[in-house]
């Protein structure tokens, strides 16, 4: 009997071993192996990417280039895996807003980092490196660059004859929009749940972020508490826009406006082309945050690519990720319309790429937007700040708790 | 002869055929092991460590204990959201799928298709629910489109406000989990003695009286393991108010499982999310063997 015990727990182990421990050492690959995780969540974002690892495996053909995909939902699940069992891709892709919570897995770049890898600063769009840096420290370089813009539609302001937003406009002006706009049928705004849809347009107003440079929480900077206190109000007291149904409606503002339910939302440039080609037909339009006493500030935000801290092969790894954020590989994605990127150089593509009754204004959206950007300043527990506020809004744009009240809550919580 | 006194060997068929048997039941085994038994032991550990994601863990014995019903400002009002849940499902549930089960237990035409029809909810995945329940209850959905058009009275948002959300997590829990204790009381109703009920009609028991003294009592084995398992659903409850609410209004509606979640997967603090798992098997627990302990005085198993 001990002998059969003993074969089923040696043939337990062997399962084991077999199922779950077979991964290894996979992602690292080999010496000259260097596998490259981003997320693609189709499969022409993953033809994108095959393309853009094509350029890299032609400038290094010493290397031998893996690119490993998954949708933006699972990245950072399967990332967090990778990182807790040592098991992540030398060359890893990260976003602005999600860096804060995994700089413990890459590797800080030093100047000789980007000698190595070929990257020169200037030749990157100003504040691009702010994207994935983290209170100072630079953790990765950007392929791409995002802001937040004011987009509209079109053929409900003229129905309506509310002004049309416009580069230079300011609150006043978005506000007589928005007014003008509402109607029994829509509102005149979608108001924002999601992080950097709520607070672009406070910040832009306040001319502050709500966290200092350094990573301090700064939730109660009066003149924050102010513009946001008067961003609720659009919906509790000028009654230009409807309140959330549900705190699980993390989109509301921006499904309000793609679906023709408000005239105005505010959301990001990746957003751009979608809403330009959106389903329901309307003429869409977009204009820079508007601008408050101290001009319009807006955040700075885009996705790239770093290293791992325990990347074997750090120089291969870093040459990899220059040839990916390289003339060709810029000019590539430019091109094809996918993104705006951070290279100076090619960024007159992408307006290329669109269509051409889009494109002067586009272009012109873009330039005013990005001309007055600052990189995202974030708390280390910047998650759990957004994940307490989100619910919160629910209730400030219901009328049931006042602005000033819930940021008082999260700083008292969350800023010790 | 001696053979008596001595243990007889087991045949070489036998031996053979055990070890098949383990070799059989070893990848179960492993799975067991390293799905179940693995993660669980895992989590026990974990709860005594500062155990994030990736970095250094650190062994701070009862401190997540502590932290969590002292410091941390979500778990009491989870716990609670929790309770009030169970307290309001359990019973609603049980007792209405209960008496669906008794109507359709009548012999009235198409009760089959009728049992499918309350079964689907069951069987349809949550997120489909969700999604026609919030067209509903939004403010420019489908019932405040009806109350003012009909009625001209605006109702509240019901998903926005603290005190309705509740209220809607549960009606649509309810609505959701109604045809599976239903086809349980089902099949308890077809399985009643013909002796007894004839007995009792013999004796002039008819309606009510015939549903509380011998219905009841005679499904009051299924009703109680209705009644455990609800609660146990009920305490881990979680894509309803995930997906319905998103635990708000604030924290109005996020429950125990929901606070797991975000300490686990969204603040990556697993020694918390593993404390907070523990707290709820033990509560879990203490319910289910007070359930237990109290049934000899309802549940009846003998016919």
């Amino acid at each position: 009997m001990k002998k059969m015990y003993i074969a089923a727990a040696v043939a337990a182990s062997a399962a084991l071993v077999l199922s779950g421990c077979s991964t290894g050492d996979a992602a690292s690959g080999g010496s000259d192996t260097i596998v490259v995780d981003m997320w693609a969540g189709s499969e022409d974002d993953t033809a994108a990417l095959e393309a853009q690892v094509a350029i890299a495996q032609e400038q290094n053909p010493d290397l031998k280039i893996e690119l490993r995909t998954a949708p933006w939902g699972d990245f950072f699940t399967k990332l967090t895996t990778n990182m807790a069992s040592g098991n992540m891709a030398c060359v890893t892709g990260m976003n602005s807003g999600m860096l804060s919570s995994y700089t413990a897995g890459f590797a800080q770049l030093t100047e000789a980092d980007l000698k190595t890898a070929g990257i020169v600063a200037d030749e990157f769009a100003p504040g691009a490196f702010d994207i994935l840096s983290n209170k100072g420290d630079l953790y990765g370089v950007p392929f791409d660059m995002a802001t937040m813009l004011t987009y509209y539609n079109a053929d409900m302001l003229a129905e309506t004859g509310a002004p049309v937003p416009a580069v230079g406009w300011d609150f006043d002006d978005f506000e007589a929009t928005a007014k003008a706009a509402t109607t029994p049928e829509h509102a005149g705004f979608g108001i924002g749940m999601g992080g950097f849809q709520w607070q672009a347009l406070p910040i832009a107003k306040a001319g502050v972020q709500p966290v200092k440079q350094d990573g301090t929480l700064d939730l109660t900077n009066p003149a924050f508490v102010d513009a946001a206190t008067w961003y609720g109000e659009l919906v509790t007291e000028q009654n230009v826009a409807l309140p959330v149904a549900s705190a699980s409606d993390t989109g509301w503002g921006e499904n309000q406006y793609s679906s023709g339910m408000a005239a105005m939302a505010v959301d990001g440039t990746w957003n751009a082309v979608g809403y330009l080609d959106n389903d329901p037909g309307f003429e869409a339009g977009m204009a820079p945050l508007p601008a408050g006493p101290e001009g319009s500030l807006g955040l700075i935000l885009g996705s790239g690519f770093g290293i791992a801290q325990d990347c074997e092969n750090k120089e291969g790894a870093l040459k990899v990720l220059g040839s990916l954020l390289s003339v060709d590989s810029q000019d590539y994605i430019a091109s094809s319309g996918r993104s705006y990127p951070a290279r100076l150089s090619s960024q007159p593509l992408y307006f290329e790429s669109l269509a051409p009754e889009y494109r002067e204004q586009v272009e012109e959206a873009f330039t005013a937007a990005f001309s007055n950007v600052q990189g995202q300043y974030v708390s280390d527990n910047w998650s759990k700040v957004d994940t307490f506020v989100q619910p919160q809004l629910v209730s400030v744009y219901n009328g049931q708790e006042s602005m000033a009240n819930v940021l008082e809550t999260a700083q008292s919580q969350f800023g010790k | 002869m001696s053979i008596g006194t001595r243990t007889p060997r087991r045949g070489a068929l036998a031996r053979s055929e055990s070890r098949q048997a383990l070799g059989f039941v070893s990848p179960a085994l492993a799975g067991l092991a390293l799905f179940t038994i693995v993660p669980v032991v895992l989590s026990i550990v974990m709860g005594f460590f500062n155990w994030p994601t990736f970095g250094e863990k650190t062994f701070v014995g009862f401190d997540n204990y502590i932290k969590l019903f002292t410091d941390s400002p979500d778990f009491w009002p989870a716990l609670r959201n929790t309770f009030v849940f169970a307290i309001l499902y359990v019973p609603i549930s049980v007792a209405l799928s209960f008496l669906l089960a008794l109507s359709l237990h009548s012999r009235i035409r198409g009760r089959g298709a009728l049992r499918v029809l309350f079964f689907i909810p069951v069987v349809t995945p949550m997120v489909a629910n969700v999604l026609v329940w919030k067209m509903m209850l939004q403010p420019q959905g489908l019932i405040n489109g009806i109350s003012q058009s009909w009625f001209g009275i605006e109702l509240p948002n019901f998903l926005a406000d603290p005190q309705w959300a509740m209220i809607m997590v549960v009606l649509m829990s309810v609505w959701a989990g109604l045809g599976y204790n239903m086809l349980i009381f089902s099949a308890a109703l077809e399985q009643l003695p013909e002796s007894t009920v004839e007995a009792a009609r013999i004796d002039g028991a008819q309606g009510l009286r015939m549903i509380w003294s011998i219905t009841v009592p005679l499904v009051s084995p299924s009703i109680f393991f209705a009644s455990v398992m609800t609660m146990i659903t009920s305490m881990q409850v979680f894509a309803q108010p995930q997906l319905l609410t998103g635990g708000g209004p604030g924290n109005s509606t996020q429950p125990i499982v929901q606070f797991i979640y975000n300490q686990g997967f969204k603040f990556q603090e697993l020694g918390l999310a593993a404390a907070a798992a523990w707290i709820l098997f033990a509560v879990i627990i203490a319910i289910t063997a007070a359930q237990f302990s109290v049934q000899k005085k309802w549940v009846h198993y003998e016919h």
